[in-house]
């Protein structure tokens, strides 16, 4: 079952230099479990904030964060930790790969924290990387890998413990156009072939275009959603 | 934990890695070397028999006594023997860099004063009936290969023959000692064969005792024995200190000083550098990882355990560095015994010097490893990614 995901009245406000900002300013969405989500707006609109709130990496200031039927706003530092290890994938910009790992071993790393033998968690990995069309680069570290390979084994290792919600921050920001093509498109088909809810935070247009629904932000608050499904099921 | 993490984390720095593994091995190895110093020397004081008492002029170990007071403290009671003891201070020509003690003693009180030696080889009659004879320890006879029935030459430093040659000693006898307070690297001659040769102009140097042993019969109070002996040449020529043997063990060591506080202040020093090096390594690993501390902790894991995966690293470096040190303090065990015999005979890495540059490695490791865990545990996911740029 897919999950969805409530934002009721969440408010987020920094302190930087004596100077408060509030990023999100009460702050209510809805998004149905299953979807493909990009999510824009411009800098300082508050997408990476709203994104490590759902993701469970930061707390709300006020307001409820509603994943399925999690209230993480509720939840304690390990116990969102426990949390995110088992609902939650992420993709970063910058890869983010532990590079004296290699493919798989990084692709192992999220499988540590659920109860498999080495080689379930093996076998595991190796099907994710297979997923994404890497199954001869798996004993290669990250330094050994392209950018596009790289952020193919991060999206591996986001799906290798099968979350059902997987948070992408600017996935393709690094990559060449041909390369971030192929990456939106095995995002884009997660999201149909597994039923994961996906929400990608981008500032490209064209990548926004494979998402079935474009939430736009402003100010911290929302501007406007954009079904986006005929078109992104052209593509 | 992610285990293989932890040794990745360290393979992933070899160089690094092994730098400091090196250094904590060197620190190791040095504070295991001064703690085998430090109980070695006060191993040597405390093996002191309690039934001997040694008399040394009161001014200073290097002014002898005169001969006629062996006579006169022979008449104290609860003294059952005196042994004579007069530092030689020969040259071996052959190997005139090495060192070893040569004393002349009295035959006839020297063995049943001090039972702790037992001759491997060779006679104890054969010692006292040769008046050119000598006992040698199992250590001399091994590192000069001399055996019984060879005569060594030794030059005399303070007493030179009005020859010109040197001095000539056949060996009778080696001994081993079971006691740590008698090393196996010394040399014992007659003293009447000194006195003799002193005597009759055949040698030139000082005439007179160093030290004079005696040994007390049993249920002697020795601090009476002391008394009488030191009152007893109050008025001279010479005024003697009388002490126990542990005492003037303890008094001879302290003659270069306080080593055993020396020893351990430059350990403590050595282990303070140590451990500031280390914690700087760590401290700049734990900086490194901070993006890897924010991935890890994205996909779930506690701050608990990022914080524990620094630790662990910190401990395991320093125990590598801990277990390369005590190894190679064991390999070079031998030629240090071998090299400090002469000055430190219970010099051996024990147990508890093993267990202390374990300890110490350890304890280093953990503190250096808490400080960077500390920061990993405090850090939150936010800011470990953020610092990523």
């Amino acid at each position: 079952m897919s999950t969805s995901i409530d934002i009721r009245s969440v408010t987020k406000t920094y302190h930087r230099g004596g100077e408060a900002l509030r990023v999100l300013d009460e702050l209510d969405l809805q998004m149905a479990g299953g979807t493909f989500y990009a999510l824009m707006g411009p800098s300082g609109s508050g997408k990476t904030t709203l994104l490590n709130l759902i993701g469970g990496l930061d707390h709300a200031d006020s307001g409820e964060v509603l994943v399925g039927d999690e209230d993480l706003t509720q939840l304690d530092g390990s116990s969102l930790a426990q949390w995110r290890a088992e609902n939650v994938g992420f993709i970063f910009q910058g890869f983010n790969l532990l590079p004296v790992l290699s493919a798989r071993e990084n692709v192992e790393l999220p499988l540590l924290l659920a109860p498999l033998s080495k080689r379930q968690r093996r076998e595991q990995a190796e099907r994710a990387l297979e997923l994404v069309g890497l199954q001869d680069r798996m004993d290669h570290k990250p330094r050994e890998l392209s950018g596009g390979q790289e952020q193919r084994v991060a999206i591996a290792r986001a799906i290798a413990s099968d979350p059902q919600i997987i948070l992408a921050d600017e996935p393709t920001g690094d990559l060449d156009r041909t390369t971030a093509d192929s990456v939106l498109e095995l995002l884009q088909r997660l999201n149909r072939e597994l039923d994961k809810t996906i929400l990608m935070v981008t500032h490209d247009p064209q990548a926004a275009s494979y998402a079935g629904k474009v939430i736009h932000l402003d100010k911290g608050k929302l501007g406007r959603i954009d079904d986006n499904t005929a078109a992104a099921a052209r593509s | 934990m992610p285990w293989k993490l932890l040794f990745r984390n360290v393979l992933g720095h070899p160089m690094r890695s092994v730098l400091t593994i090196g250094s904590v091995a060197v620190a190791v190895f040095l504070v295991c070397i001064l703690h085998a110093v430090t109980a070695g020397l006060r191993s040597t004081v405390s093996a002191a028999s309690a039934d001997r008492l040694l008399v040394q002029s009161a001014v200073s170990l290097f002014v002898d006594l005169p001969l006629s007071y062996q006579q006169k403290m022979a008449g104290v009671p609860g003294i059952e023997a005196i042994c004579k003891w007069q530092w030689f201070g020969g040259r071996y020509e052959q190997d005139k860099g090495g060192f070893f003690q040569q004393f002349g003693i009295d035959t006839d009180t020297f063995r049943t004063s001090y039972p702790e030696i037992s001759l491997i080889d060779g006679s104890y009659e054969e010692f006292v009936k040769n008046r050119t004879a000598c006992l040698i320890g199992t250590e001399l006879a091994e590192k000069y290969d001399w055996r019984v029935g060879q005569t060594v030459p030794i030059t005399g430093t303070i007493y030179q023959r009005t020859d010109g040659k040197a001095w000539e000693f056949l060996v009778a006898g080696i001994y081993e000692s079971s006691s740590p307070s008698i090393d196996q690297q010394t040399l014992w001659f007659h003293f009447d064969y000194l006195h003799e040769s002193l005597e009759a102009g055949g040698a030139s140097g000082p005439e007179g005792v160093g030290v004079y042993m005696l040994r007390m019969a049993k249920g002697t109070d020795p601090i009476s024995v002391q008394r009488t002996v030191d009152a007893m040449f109050e008025n001279g020529p010479q005024r003697v200190n009388t002490t126990t043997e542990a005492e003037f063990n303890r008094q001879f060591v302290s003659m270069l000083g306080d080593v055993p506080s020396l020893l351990q202040m430059v350990g403590g020093a050595v282990l303070f550098a140590i451990f500031f090096a280390v914690l700087n390594t760590m401290i700049m690993a734990g900086r490194e990882r901070t993006r890897d501390l924010g991935i890890m902790k994205a996909i779930g894991f506690t701050d608990r355990t990022t914080a524990l995966l620094l630790v662990g690293e910190s401990v395991l470096v320093c125990s590598l560095g801990a277990a390369v040190g005590i190894l190679g303090g064991l390999l070079l065990e031998k030629p240090f015994q071998a090299a400090m015999s002469s000055f430190i005979p219970a010099f051996a890495f024990d147990k508890n010097t093993l267990l202390l540059g374990a300890a110490i490695a350890l304890g280093t490791g953990l503190i250096s490893g808490l400080v960077p865990g500390w920061r990993a545990a405090r850090l939150t996911t936010v800011q470990a990614l953020r610092e990523v740029g």
